[in-house]
């Protein structure tokens, strides 16, 4: 009782000085929040998306980050639903002698084809716009009809609504003599893209097509979204969650893996599962781009569906094309020399358009729906961002008592990474052996190799730090190097406990808020150099305004 | 001769004209032939599902007919006879009233059944020397460009989906051996 009165006590004495404290940390927040998300001229985008590639890049196989479907042929089981790409190219024309563009009966034997596989959906990223025969307009639409007759959902990408109106036109009537509509077997959808305006990339995809100033979810449903939205129990709720609230522009990013589909090893020439040791990566590689020209998504060449000669290894009774297949969401799209249907995509090169839906519905289907949304979608805005602040709060407090800690702890005038005046007062001397052109010249040189041949980078950081410890050991005052240890002890772990915070912002940030992982390496950052550059700074001239006003209460004016 | 070059201009430019109007149906059974001979069909590869059937023939185009279980087009499990094949893609079946509405010949996709091809001595020596031997590419237009030796199990090699690659990456891609064939599944 009485330990617990002191304590009391020690804090009632104490709570000006953490009152003050506080509010120096929350300024020290504030400025690098402020600093994060400075965008002039769109500065802030490039390091934002460079921390989100970068966290996909060597993360994005873990379960916790991405926990995509893959393929079911390399699990075995089709019980969870997957997403596969059929691509149409040149050869699978070919074997139909038919060039592109094809008429649409070609695309009616496609689906007929299709059928076979049992498919939950299937989404054609084709615009038919050409104009065709009344006869192949009917046999595709009747084909159609048949499919949706047999639970498979049929997609197909428009640029506008109205797009279904010369289908309706033709007055194609079903075997039971009622006129058909082309809405009733194909849901349009729109297969608008969005890329980032700092490097084109498409990190990011749209809810819905619609015009400015109209309401939210009164657009036309990007293809995703309606896909993955008619496989709930309640479609229109569906839609209407993910679509309310947002912004015409809005869109959600999408999470890459850098590992391509096992199942695209069967034709890939790049491999598809690739493994770099840190060490390896550190050394040989740089961080990005992590690049892998196989696929993240499964895909069936149409050419071997059309043709057991183009792959014999589908299983003598199609068992692994029906493993792959069966109950999967297929999305159709092609990939025709000079068509110019790609997209730039973050960890993958250039790959065909549909991969682009492909990769937004195995988005959609690994996070359940709930899709990471950057903050300048979200609403209301500021609570997300006051949700950044409270974060570099708590690791700006960290960084001040750390500092506060050193203070008390080591009377050095000079930070624990700085050098020593008895090391300065070492090494000055043996550069002031050489002339001073002679040590500039050699310096720049040195300067301009480490700059050209990145691997000589490690090195000479490596043998600096080195050299510059071996200095202080043999210069330095063992109490003063006892004291260094101590405070190197310190920092590492304040950011210990740095990385502890960082680590709980990211669960609740990524996994409760469906924020995208780009402010994760501006955490790190800041806890690790930031608030050293900050600090110096913006406190002193708080602290400055502190005693200033605390000067003026004591003489009696008026704050 | 000044008065006759106009005229013999115009001809080869007709010429040239009635080529480019050709339809891409149109084509001649050399193109249009199989890379392996089929004799018979003799199951489904499809398990019980139907089997999409096509109408039509290489000349004036395919239309989808129908979809049908096994059972109806052999209704006694008996194998059927190949009449013709269309680029390893389609096999041409006998004439059958399967699908209503529809008349004239019936075509079935390669991959949704199983087939046996003639293997006499003759047509296995010549197939074991020629897969030796021959040399072969896919064009993108479906023709088979060969060396003299070329034989119906030259395959083409793996794929890449890159539209345009770079000058540097065809000429090495050119360099390398072509990838091994998968193994026939006939």
């Amino acid at each position: 009782m009485q330990g617990l009165r002191n304590l009391l006590w020690r804090l009632r004495e104490a709570r000006p000085r953490l009152v003050r404290e506080g509010l120096h940390s929350l300024l020290l927040a504030a400025v690098a929040l402020f600093f994060l998300n400075f965008n002039v001229y769109g500065t802030a985008s490039p390091s934002k998306r460079y921390s989100q590639d970068l966290v996909y890049a060597w993360l994005g196989d873990e379960p916790w980050l991405y926990p995509r479907a893959l393929a079911a042929s390399s699990h075995g089981t089709a019980a969870r639903p997957h997403v596969t790409v059929v691509m149409l190219d040149e050869r699978a024309l070919a074997l139909r002698g038919a060039r592109w563009p094809v008429p649409l009966g070609f695309h009616s034997q496609l689906l007929a084809e299709l059928e076979v596989l049992r498919p939950r959906a299937i989404f054609l990223d084709f615009l038919l716009l050409d104009p065709d025969s009344r006869e192949d307009i009917c046999e595709l639409l009747q084909l159609g009809a048949r499919l949706r007759g047999e639970g498979i959902g049929l997609y197909l990408g428009v640029t506008r609504p109205e797009d279904l109106a010369p289908f309706d036109a033709a007055g194609c009537r079903a075997a039971q003599g009622g006129l058909m509509r082309a809405a009733q077997v194909f849901t349009p959808v729109s297969v608008q893209r969005q890329a980032d305006d700092s490097d084109f990339v498409g990190r990011r995809y749209p809810f819905e097509q619609r015009a400015e100033g109209a309401a939210p979810g009164s657009g036309l449903p990007s293809a995703a979204v309606h896909i993955y939205c008619d496989a709930t129990a309640d479609p229109a709720a569906c839609l209407k969650r993910l679509l309310a609230d947002m912004p015409p522009n809005a869109g959600f990013e999408l999470a890459w893996s850098p590992q391509g589909d096992p199942f695209n090893q069967r034709w890939s020439q790049a491999p598809c599962a690739v493994t770099v040791s840190p060490l390896q990566a550190v050394l040989n590689r740089p961080a990005l781009p992590r690049e892998s020209r196989c696929p993240p998504v499964a895909t069936l060449f149409a050419s071997a569906l059309l043709s057991p000669a183009e792959d014999a290894a589908l299983g003598a009774d199609n068992q692994t094309l029906f493993n792959l297949t069966e109950g999967a969401f297929l999305m159709v799209g092609g990939n025709f020399r000079g068509s110019g249907d790609l997209f730039t995509t973050p960890l993958h090169t250039l790959l065909p358009g549909v991969y682009y839906h492909a990769a937004a519905l195995q988005n959609l289907l690994a996070f359940d729906g709930r899709p990471k949304v950057r903050k300048e979608f979200r609403s209301p805005k500021l609570f997300f961002y006051g949700f950044d602040l409270v974060v570099l709060w708590l690791l700006a407090s960290i960084f001040l008592w750390r500092q506060r800690w050193l203070q008390r702890v080591q009377p050095l005038t000079y930070g624990p990474f700085e050098l020593s005046p008895a090391a300065r007062e070492w090494l000055a001397p043996v550069v002031a052996r050489f002339p001073t052109p002679a040590w500039i010249v050699a310096s720049t040189v040195l300067l301009v190799l480490m700059a050209a041949y990145h691997s000589l980078q490690l090195i000479a950081v490596a043998a600096i730090i080195l050299t510059i410890v071996l200095v202080e050991l043999r210069v330095a005052r063992r109490g003063e190097i006892r004291e260094r240890i101590r405070a190197l002890i310190l920092y590492v772990a304040a950011m210990g406990v740095s990385l502890l915070v960082i680590a709980l912002a990211v669960w609740v940030g990524y996994t409760q808020l469906r924020l995208p992982p780009g402010d994760w390496l501006g955490y790190l950052t800041f806890a690790a150099f930031g608030f050293f550059i900050a600090h110096a700074a913006i406190l002193e001239f708080g602290r400055r305004v502190d005693e200033l006003h605390l000067a003026r209460l004591a003489g009696g004016a008026a704050p | 001769m000044r008065r006759w070059l106009p005229a013999i201009l115009l001809a080869l430019a007709a010429t040239g004209l009635a080529r480019a109007d050709e339809p891409a149906g149109a084509a001649s059974a050399t193109a249009t032939a199989c890379a392996v001979p089929h004799e018979q069909i003799t199951g489904p590869r499809s398990g019980e599902r139907p089997l999409p059937l096509l109408s039509g023939d290489p000349a004036h185009g395919f239309r989808t007919a129908c979809s049908v279980p096994w059972s109806t087009l052999s209704p006694n499990r008996q194998p059927l006879p190949v009449l013709a094949c269309f680029r390893g893609s389609l096999l041409q079946l006998p004439a059958r009233a399967v699908c209503p509405g529809v008349s004239g010949p019936l075509w079935v996709g390669s991959r949704w059944v199983k087939t046996n091809e003639p293997q006499g001595p003759a047509v296995r020596a010549d197939q074991a020397r020629s897969a030796a031997q021959a040399s072969c590419e896919q064009l993108q237009t479906g023709a088979y460009a060969a060396t003299r030796d070329y034989h119906y199990t030259c395959q083409p090699a793996q794929r890449d989906l890159k539209a345009n690659p770079a000058p540097a990456e065809a000429a090495k891609a050119a360099d390398s051996p072509p990838a091994p064939a998968p193994p026939s599944a006939h």
